[in-house]
């Protein structure tokens, strides 16, 4: 039946509009927050993210279905999860330093702070609670790691022209873009009715 | 006594000029995330309290045998064994609360501020300052939650705690217990701290 | 000879913090096994008396006492293969013996995982006694409101098959308020009521005749 691929194919897209991780799981603000005000910066972090999200889950998700569950280990899974994305954050940072000056220098920084990105680990907690098969899980780390792209993109854009207005003194930086992210994701509220499931 | 004049500076500072949530920024995506009804941030507040404390004090305690190079990946395992024994508390004795809660406990592990404490102070510090500065962190972090979470359940659900407060005639206001309301009600309460201390400056 | 030292003693340093974590961590949760498993069970049991409309005690050994007393569960007969008989429904009875309605355990899908219910029907089968809400992600504020009194309440003694209507709108036996904001989670919960009342009937016909 079509269901097969539709609901994956769905919760990719709504991964990224309508439940968007950063906008509607609230995931990834500190890094979101502090890195946003540079474009520049901000297409880095984001593809760094993407990249590591989508890795992440499938690979979280092989560990969890085909190592942890048959051990009846799955409480330890927070250790376990954490562990595989520091060591893979490892890894690449490795690979890329090894591989390509050029890349490492303009990805390779972003990485450490990749670890302690909130919404990493949300994805693969996430797709545990939610039953989500293995393309399913797949599609919905590589969906929320391109809505968390979108959304530090649209960020640091609006942030750039912030510059030139007058803010408020007590809402200057972090008060300003919490509200900006606000309105962000009332704005992405409003895609709810795109998708359809039935 | 230097040492109690050591405590007194953690307390402040934790409390007020370098608060966790306010002034540092960090911890945001749980700020933001339990804050819809004051019971549940409070079990929440109470978790991050233990990890903070216990995970500095266990890293400051075996600081001196980390070597550099694991030092993240020792500092993570800690806080998660600490995060996954509150989750199996909740899950035994409050169950409830842990169903709402849900991904979100073990979200604890990736709140900056436990790891921002264990870099900054614990890996420096004797353990028992760290348990201390873990311990005034993690309540820099609650009050501020439950300021944030009162406002967000009154205005949002009309109750206090799951009482309603507020009669038929409020009109709930939904946006508050979604994410914008979060962020709004952040970035308010960001504004007023931040008014007030800058207002301070002025007139000193 | 350092350099051995150095690549080694990091490993060897890891491994042993792990195996003190993870023995810490497997010890509290083996202690806490048992009770975990017993809250999981009670909180099924108090969804099947709310869903039977049955006052839940706030107790929890009160509250089970009750089940047991009101509710019969209804299994897998043994010459079938599975070795575990599987709970089919559960049989509501009430104090003087008769029966009052059916429960039933039942999933779908929602808009972000599976949806768990237990539902009850009175005896006719089509008219609800309640229902409520075992598992859930739906989104919260909008979908999770699936989970608030006044949408399990409305169910109640209304016949289906339902259809929605806008909040605040319903009327009719056989009409539900939707919720505003969550379509496509109101969406799914009517799919998984109306078929839970098909499902029932085939429940009761595999139960088999049975002290009726």
């Amino acid at each position: 039946m079509s269901t097969t691929l539709a609901v994956p194919v769905t919760i990719f897209f709504a991964s990224i509009f309508t439940n968007n991780i950063l906008l509607a799981n609230y995931l990834g603000m500190c890094s979101f927050l502090s890195v946003s005000r540079e474009i520049k910066t901000s297409v880095g972090l984001g593809i760094a993210v993407t990249f590591v999200m989508a890795t992440t889950s499938l690979l979280n998700w092989l560990v969890y279905h085909y190592i942890l569950i048959p051990l009846n280990l799955d409480y330890l899974r927070f250790i376990v999860f954490i562990m595989v994305i520091a060591a893979f954050v490892q890894i690449v940072e490795m690979i890329i330093e090894r591989v390509s000056e050029g890349l490492y220098a303009s990805l390779g920084i972003f990485l450490p702070l990749i670890t302690v990105n909130c919404a990493i680990l949300g994805v693969s907690l996430f797709m545990v609670i939610r039953d989500y098969d293995l393309l399913s899980s797949f599609l919905f780390g590589f969906g929320s790691g391109l809505g968390w792209f979108l959304a530090i993109m649209a960020m640091a854009g609006i942030r750039q022209k912030l510059k030139r207005a007058q803010i408020p003194r007590g809402l200057e930086g972090a008060g300003i873009t919490l509200i900006i992210t606000g309105m962000m994701a009332l704005a992405f509220m409003g895609f709810a009715g795109i998708l359809n499931i039935t | 006594m230097a040492a109690n004049t050591k405590v007194k500076k953690v307390f402040s500072e934790a409390l007020g000029s370098s608060n966790p949530v306010f002034a540092q920024i960090l911890g945001i995506c749980s700020t933001l995330a339990v804050t819809n009804k004051l019971e549940n941030t409070f079990v929440m507040t109470l978790g991050v309290l233990f990890t903070t404390s216990l995970s500095s004090f266990t890293l400051s305690l075996i600081r001196k045998w980390i070597s550099p190079r694991i030092r993240m990946m020792v500092e993570t395992l800690v806080i998660a064994t600490f995060v996954i024994l509150v989750d199996i508390s909740l899950r035994a004795y409050m169950p409830e609360i842990w169903r709402q809660l849900g991904p979100y406990v073990g979200l604890i592990i990736t709140n900056c501020i436990i790891m921002g404490r264990a870099e900054a102070f614990a890996l420096n510090n004797p353990p028992a300052l760290s348990l201390i500065d873990g311990f005034a962190s993690g309540l820099g972090y609650t009050y501020v939650l439950l300021i944030i979470a009162f406002f967000r359940e009154l205005l949002g659900s009309g109750t206090i705690w799951g009482i309603t407060v507020f009669g038929g005639w409020w009109n709930n206001w939904a946006i508050m217990i979604m994410p914008p309301g979060a962020f709004f009600m952040l970035a308010i309460f960001i504004w007023i701290v931040k008014g007030l201390w800058l207002e301070k400056e002025g007139s000193r | 000879m350092s350099v051995m030292k150095d690549r080694i003693y990091p490993v060897v340093f890891m491994a042993v913090i792990t195996a003190i974590c993870i023995a810490l961590v497997s010890g509290v949760f083996l202690s806490t096994q048992e009770l975990v498993i017993r809250n999981e069970t009670l909180y099924l049991k108090r969804a099947v008396l709310y869903a039977a409309g049955i006052k839940v005690p706030e107790n929890g050994p009160e509250a089970a006492r009750v089940f047991d007393e009101r509710v019969r569960e209804v299994k897998t007969q043994a010459e079938q293969k599975s070795a575990v008989p599987e709970t089919l429904y559960y049989e509501i009875v009430s104090l003087g013996g008769s029966i009052d309605g059916y429960v039933i355990e039942t999933y779908g899908p929602g808009l972000w995982g599976e949806i768990g219910a237990v539902i009850g029907f009175h005896p006719d089968l089509r008219t609800m006694m309640g229902i409520d809400f075992i598992k859930q992600n739906e989104t919260p504020g909008l979908g999770a409101r699936i989970t608030e009194s006044w949408f399990k309440e409305q169910f109640r003694g209304k016949t289906g098959p339902f259809v929605m209507v806008e909040e605040g709108r319903s009327s009719k036996p056989n009409e539900v308020d939707a919720i505003t904001g969550a379509t496509r989670t109101s969406a799914f919960v009517l799919k998984i009521i109306n078929g839970g009342s098909l499902e029932v009937e085939g429940l009761i016909e595999r139960g088999g005749p049975h002290g009726s």
